[in-house]
């Protein structure tokens, strides 16, 4: 089945540590919302034109991919399993609505899965251009060129005033989201995150934690987007979250310096214990990982920690949720028995020797 | 009107409140709202919960915005009314745009800080000369910006660019098409 090989604990390629200010920006994506003109949007139309958007969009792409050196798997949502969906969601390669939705819906992926399109979302097109690291402009014009080639042959609902119309008056006009993942540990920790969400807002851009819902991002992560997509260009949106983006990344490693110059032995000590943390529980809760995720990466990036491949790191923020611990251990799981599963698969990952990763079965 | 809250941004949000027993108006700026637990603002999809954004803009009880539009307004191409519109905070379809248009730019506007109007892409088969003279415009942002920056090479080279768009729409407009 086409879905298998992503489904695979492989980091896909925009997981990988490279890219541009990498230690502090993890990954850059670039979303934008299309629909075809002759059809019901997805909150209005009928199974029936549900499978005749689904047919119309993935026969373009199957056909035409190629132009742009892409070959697309496409995955039918209704034909997966319930962890093949998660994981998906889990990857970042399709959307939670994607799977709940009423209607039929697929997702067409890149070999190398850096572009994601999800047929039938909240619109009949969500592309999604993935990248390592801080790379706003990469990622749109590989979004862009895919737009390009799909509007050669489908017609878009495009209005001379509005501009692409989609399901939610928040994405009309460009229908571009684009944003950055950051790693802020050092903002965190001397609270000037809290002074800086509110200025950003005020600009037309957003910031989010990752995972929690609560003050502080779990794991430090947090994604800055723009809000804005009438009245300016996709180039403007651009230029506005990539200074944006800039000035944080700036402020995060002179908070860094600050945090290492005053109280080196706190920060040294935090670090090595998230490490041991890491290397040697034998139950990890998805809060404690993130944290101790967070310290490690920190550590590496301030040059303390050696001999730690941050691309592990990177995989393990994704593999440890619940349904890849779940694929990863072969059963199902309760939540208890997630964390010790987590506390093994951490282990063996940043264990090279396997010293601890012997003779152990997941209760 | 400034955000009752942080008396800082301006409010567009009116939030009534059981407190009490009295039912409180308050405004709020879209973050304070978006922070105001009592409203239940969840922010899985979308930034913001649209349709509790948007119903709390137009309570049912004061439809000072074209009260009669409101109630009729019916997209006939896919059935949505503007109440359901709100409702849900999402369009049925492209005509939707067209059929409450008269409410649009308000909701617009507060969603995209005063923006009403694309300036973006064009899809190529939407009309070459829309596109031609948006795409002017856009280059000639891109001149100003690469001036301020002095970034001449590259003002230049976008100089060109305009002109060789400007020969293709006077082109376009001779051929009387
Ligand atoms: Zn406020
Ligand atoms: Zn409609």
């Amino acid at each position: 089945m086409a879905v298998e090989r992503f489904l695979q604990p492989h980091a896909s390629s925009w997981m990988a540590n490279d890219g541009k200010n990498v230690d502090i920006a993890m990954s850059t994506r670039v979303r934008l919302a299309r629909n075809l003109n002759n059809f019901k949007f997805p909150y209005a139309f009928t199974e029936d034109e549900a499978l005749k958007v689904d047919k119309e969009i993935s026969s373009v792409l199957l056909d035409k991919g190629n132009e742009l050196d892409y070959t697309f798997s496409h995955i039918s949502i209704e034909e997966l399993a319930e962890l093949q969906k998660e994981i998906l969601v889990e990857k970042h390669l399709i959307s939670p609505y994607l799977i709940n939705s009423h209607h039929s819906g697929s997702v067409l992926l890149s070999d190398n899965e850096e572009l994601s399109i999800m047929v039938n979302e909240e619109d009949h097109l969500r592309i999604q251009s993935l990248q390592s690291g801080f790379q706003l402009q990469q990622a749109y014009k590989i979004a862009n060129e895919l737009d390009s080639l799909l509007e050669k042959n489908l017609s878009y609902a495009f209005h001379e005033k509005h501009g692409y119309l989609t399901s939610c008056p928040t994405n009309v006009g460009t229908g571009m989201r684009a944003s950055v993942m950051l790693h802020l540990p050092a903002l965190t920790m001397s609270h000037q995150i809290q002074r800086i969400i509110p200025a950003i807002s005020r600009l037309g851009m957003v910031v989010r934690g990752i995972y929690g819902e609560g003050s502080e991002a779990l794991g430090n992560v947090y994604q800055i987007s723009n809000q804005l997509t009438l009245g300016k260009s996709e180039y403007e949106i651009l230029q506005d979250l990539e200074n944006m983006t800039e000035q944080i990344i700036q402020q995060e490693r002179k908070a860094r310096e600050a945090i290492a110059l005053n109280s080196p032995v706190v920060l040294e000590d935090r670090i090595y214990r998230s490490l041991g943390v890491l290397t040697h529980s034998r139950l990890l809760t998805t809060e404690e990982a993130a944290t101790c995720l967070s310290d490690v990466r920190l550590g590496i990036d301030l040059k303390m920690i050696q001999d730690v491949d941050m691309s592990i790191l990177n995989e393990l923020m994704i593999f440890m949720q619940p349904a890849f611990l779940q694929q990863y251990a072969d059963k199902p799981l309760q939540p208890k028995e997630r964390d010790f599963a987590r506390a093994k698969l951490f282990r063996e990952r940043l264990n090279k020797n396997g010293i601890n990763s012997e003779g152990e079965d997941l209760a | 009107m400034i955000c009752d809250q942080c008396g800082e941004r301006s409010a567009s949000v009116i939030v009534k409140q059981q407190q009490q027993g009295q039912m409180v108006e308050r405004n709020l700026c879209h973050i304070c709202a978006a922070e105001n637990h009592s409203i239940n603002i969840a922010f899985e999809q979308d930034p913001l919960a649209i349709h509790q954004l948007l119903s709390n803009w137009f309570p049912n009880a004061q439809a000072s915005i074209n009260p009669v539009r409101k109630e009729i307004a019916t997209c006939p191409s896919c059935g949505f009314t503007f109440s359901k519109f709100l409702r849900i905070g999402k369009f049925g379809c492209a005509s939707c745009y067209d059929a409450f248009s008269p409410q649009l730019n308000e909701i617009f506007k507060r969603f995209h800080n005063g923006n009403i109007e694309h300036t973006g892409k064009i899809p190529a088969s939407y009309g070459t000369t829309l596109k031609i003279k948006k795409e002017i415009e856009e280059l000639r942002k891109q001149m100003q910006i690469s001036i301020q920056g002095e970034h001449f090479e590259e003002a230049a080279r976008l100089r060109d660019e305009v002109k060789v768009l400007s020969a293709k729409l006077e082109g376009g407009i001779q051929d009387g098409s």
